[in-house]
């Protein structure tokens, strides 16, 4: 299971990468495992605000449906209309180009909150037993 | 409760989904991938949860004819029938596959997994014939060999020209590695292929063989799709005690110019005054996966329900059956509202793909 370094974690199993204010938020290596074949993704529309834990899209698998959750306060000012086309992409490069939405962060403190790689790595082997 | 070949699918770092009590693997490498697979090559299922119930002696076929929706005296020594259990109101307690073995002796019923006990209570309560009614499933594995390259795995593996079997028929064949084994010339795929039952110790040594000669290992998330995508019914899904066959477009599978069988008057009666629904199919032409349960409109008018639904991996688009009013006919538009969102869907009559069975 790949689990980047540099990103941010969720309990839901999203990461983040923040850069210049902005967090770029997808779902981790073993959240598209769990799912199987990606065969549909949807984004709210940019300009969305949501808070931290709102849903930002929705994964479906052909088993099953799920949400993404927002990690941190923020507005929507980016979503990756190519996964439309190829949801495929979310199981073959999920920290890559199957990014999902980038949200301009508002509470920069939130962002200490999120779990690093270590931690969360350690939080998916217990939910995983 | 595992299959036989559980350790064949731990081995294979399967993921294991709970099905109706059976620990089974629901995808191995992935859905798409396993789907395709069968496809275009050959994919391998265990379907050993399946049930297998025998019934034999001098009043087995007065008995099966009358709980049956097929014409059994009819059926010639190893001929294949798909067919109905039917409650008195026309209703599908479940649809299975019928096995002669020896003409006026002794038939073999493949049943669903999941209602295989109630099939058996059922047929005990309705055996006044006497006949001899017997569950094999525990002991009895099954596994599926579907696609375009079944044949050749199956020469080489157990020697055997699948192409001198035709469709909905078996043979049994005596082998000294896996015991007396059933191979019958069916499936749930629609790619073609073969079905074979043999003694559930044999099991692992025949999947092995098969999985070596390049049959890919399939879980049960393949299975609905292929069967999807053919428009083939799932018991429980599509059709249980509340549908008839007529309502599914299933008529093909029950004999109705038979004297009497249970359900036959019910079925009689939809046949003349006619169905207020139908099973169809839907194609979705916007972007989504429509699912169990949801709602299909035509305008205001809510004129169905889709019972089973997914993404074809063939087509890359959203395909369902669903129960529409009588009212829709084929070609028609409808909409499928999928979490709030109205998606446009012709109505087709499946298969939504060319299956490869047709031999």
């Amino acid at each position: 299971m790949e689990i980047p370094k540099e990103l941010y974690y969720t309990q839901d199993h999203e990461w983040g990468s923040v850069e210049d204010g902005m967090m770029r938020v997808g779902i981790t290596d073993y959240a598209q495992h769990e799912l199987g074949d990606i065969v549909f993704v949807e984004f709210p529309e940019v300009g969305t605000v949501i808070a931290k834990g709102d849903p930002i899209g929705t994964v479906e698998s052909v088993k099953a449906v799920s949400e993404v959750y927002a990690p941190v306060d923020g507005e929507i000012v980016e979503i990756n209309e190519a996964l439309a086309d190829t949801p495929e992409l979310v199981n073959q490069d999920c920290y890559g180009s199957a990014w999902m939405v980038v949200l301009k962060i508002s509470d920069p403190s939130q962002v200490d909150t999120l779990m690093d790689a270590q931690a969360y790595r350690a939080y998916v082997e217990a939910e995983a037993k | 409760m595992r299959t036989p070949l559980y350790h064949e699918h731990e081995k294979l770092n399967a993921k294991i989904v709970d099905f109706h009590g059976w620990e089974m693997p629901v995808w191995y490498t992935g859905i798409r991938e396993e789907h395709l697979a069968t496809r275009n090559s050959a994919g391998i299922f265990d379907a050993s949860h399946m049930g297998e119930i025998w019934v034999s002696g001098k009043e087995c076929v007065p008995f099966l004819e009358r709980v049956l929706t097929r014409n059994i005296a009819a059926m010639p020594k190893h001929r294949v029938l798909y067919g109905f259990f039917l409650n008195e109101r026309g209703g599908i307690i479940d649809d299975l596959t019928i096995y002669c073995v020896e003409p006026g002796e002794r038939y073999m019923l493949c049943v669903n997994a999941s209602n295989t006990p109630r099939d058996l209570d059922w047929m005990n309560v309705q055996n006044r014939e006497g006949a001899v009614i017997e569950d094999r499933s525990p002991e009895t594995a099954l596994i599926a060999l579907q696609g375009p390259d079944a044949g050749g795995i199956m020469k080489a593996v157990l020697g055997l020209d699948l192409d001198t079997l035709k469709s909905f028929t078996f043979t049994i064949l005596a082998t000294r590695d896996y015991g007396d084994i059933m191979i019958s010339k069916t499936g749930y795929t629609g790619a073609g292929g073969t079905e074979i039952f043999l003694p559930a110790a044999k099991a692992s040594g025949l999947w092995s063989s098969l999985v070596e000669q390049g049959a890919a290992p399939c879980g049960l998330g393949a299975r609905d799709t292929l069967r999807l995508e053919m428009g083939y019914p799932l018991h429980g899904n599509d059709i249980d005690e509340t549908t008839t066959p007529l309502e599914a477009g299933l008529s093909f599978a029950v004999n109705l110019e038979k004297p009497s069988f249970i359900g036959r008057e019910a079925l009689k009666e939809q046949s003349s005054s006619g169905v207020s629904r139908r099973l169809r199919g839907l194609v979705l032409r916007d972007r989504g996966v429509p699912r169990q349960g949801c709602i299909c409109v035509k305008g205001s008018e809510q004129v169905g329900v889709v019972t089973s639904g997914s993404v074809s991996p063939v087509l890359g688009t959203g395909i369902a059956l669903a129960y529409l009013d009588k009212s829709v006919g084929e070609k028609d538009e409808v909409e499928v509202i999928v979490r709030e969102k109205h998606l446009r869907a012709s109505v087709t009559r499946p298969p939504f793909v060319r299956g490869t069975a047709h031999t």
